[in-house]
């Protein structure tokens, strides 16, 4: 199927699992940023136009204002996390609530999916405050 | 606006939609004859050079415990299995098609896309786990590939699915309702058409063309309806990241017959967490 060698170096080493393993990054919700954490990957807006560069120190301020330019997501430097750990939509009771209940909204008549709701709600607010 | 019509003409002229390689079909057909040797499933891998390395790779890294120590492409058949064979020469060439970034698309989060079709393989293994499903292997790849449709959609209409996306988002929809008030065709059926086209097995394409609604799978209906409760649940769980804000609605049929109400949730979800960390494990080690 794949003759030449630069196919097959590529088969081997998918592009997404480089960044992951070697750049050292980790993905996290705005709402999370801290200051002096260090962006790991430039932000951009649908245009493609940078909105910042990679490299630069992070504030709460900035990161409030990423969120009023409708980014939600930023990669910072650092180790990556279990499934769980990197799971950072929502961690207060209130907000998890009101996330889920949106998620919910269409299928809440369904009394299996009213089961899931309670099953998934405590579930995560238990690992939330572990 | 495209319609359907238009949409699937365009499907079917692309010339650059990726193909499955022969020697894929050709060892999945082999993997389902009791009567292959590990010998002839051997030289079938061996006359591929790429997936020959990935299957020496896999079994010398310490995900398998015998690093550096196996050097022909039988000896890893005996020590792996043929189940986990099958596994690796499917999930490599998913790995292939999915890959591939669109340079048309700098807003949509391709990685929690593709963590969202790993975490459903993974769910789907646990489901099939708890459900004494014997083809836990294959509910993986299932679930890793039930969104493939999508993938076509992202790589090679990147404008039709950024607008899915937006008016998804926008109108609080899932993403197949707004490809049908849309366009009037579906990922599922995109996805369905494709894996038609790829030879794959029936059980994968009924998971790819069903998994809204699993009903109409028959034969495959167990692992469809696995692929199903699967894609639900991490989504309510928020691993990774679907394309949409909504949930599917489950299909009652699909839950009770799985007998979903006697599992214990939290130790599911425990055990889909922990999936997934081994699955992006043993996919880094691709």
């Amino acid at each position: 199927m794949h003759s030449d060698t630069n196919l097959l170096h590529n088969c081997l080493t998918p592009d997404i699992i480089i960044k992951r393993s070697q750049e050292k990054m980790k993905k996290i919700a705005v709402e999370k940023i801290e200051d002096g954490m260090v962006l790991a990957r430039k932000v951009s807006n649908s245009s493609g136009n940078t909105l910042v560069s990679k490299g630069v120190s992070l504030t709460a301020a900035l990161g409030r204002r990423l969120k009023n330019w409708g980014i939600h997501y930023v990669y910072i430097e650092g180790e990556e996390q279990s499934a769980e750990e990197s799971n950072t939509i929502a961690s207060s009771p209130e907000e998890l609530k009101t996330h889920l209940l949106s998620k919910f909204s269409s299928v809440m008549e369904n009394p299996i999916m009213e089961r899931l709701f309670v099953a998934v709600y405590q579930y995560r607010l238990q690992k939330n405050s572990r | 606006m495209p319609d359907k019509k238009k949409i699937m003409e365009k499907i079917s002229n692309l010339s650059s939609i990726p193909t499955l390689p022969s020697i894929i079909v050709q060892i999945t057909s082999l993997l389902q004859s009791p009567k292959t040797s590990a010998e002839e499933l051997g030289r079938a891998i061996a006359s591929d050079q790429a997936l020959a390395a990935k299957v020496l790779k896999l079994v010398n890294s310490a995900f398998y415990g015998f690093p550096g120590r196996i050097s022909t492409i039988t000896h890893a058949i005996v020590i792996l299995g043929f189940s986990t064979i099958k596994n690796v020469v499917l999930t490599a060439s998913i790995l292939d098609i999915f890959k591939k970034k669109s340079d048309n698309i700098t807003d949509f989060d391709i990685e929690q896309f593709w963590m969202h079709s790993i975490a459903c393989g993974a769910a789907a293994k646990s489901i099939a786990r708890f459900t004494d499903n014997k083809k836990k292997e294959e509910c993986f790849i299932a679930g890793l590939i039930h969104d493939v449709g999508k993938i076509l959609l992202y790589q090679y209409l990147p404008e039709l699915f950024m607008k899915t996306y937006s008016f998804s988002i926008q109108n609080k929809l899932l993403f197949y309702q707004s490809e049908l008030q849309l366009f009037k065709i579906t990922h599922q059926e995109i996805g369905g058409t494709l894996a038609e086209r790829w030879n794959l097995p029936q059980m994968l394409q009924q998971a790819i063309k069903y998994h809204h609604a699993p009903q109409p799978a028959q034969e495959c209906f167990s692992t469809t309806s696995i692929v199903h409760c699967a894609d639900i649940l991490v989504r309510a769980l928020d691993f990774g990241y679907g394309g949409d804000d909504q949930l599917p609605n489950i299909s009652e049929t699909a839950w009770k017959s799985l007998n979903m109400d006697s599992i214990q949730t939290s130790t599911l979800f425990d055990m889909i967490s922990n999936e997934i960390d081994r699955a992006t494990a043993f996919i880094q080690l691709f």
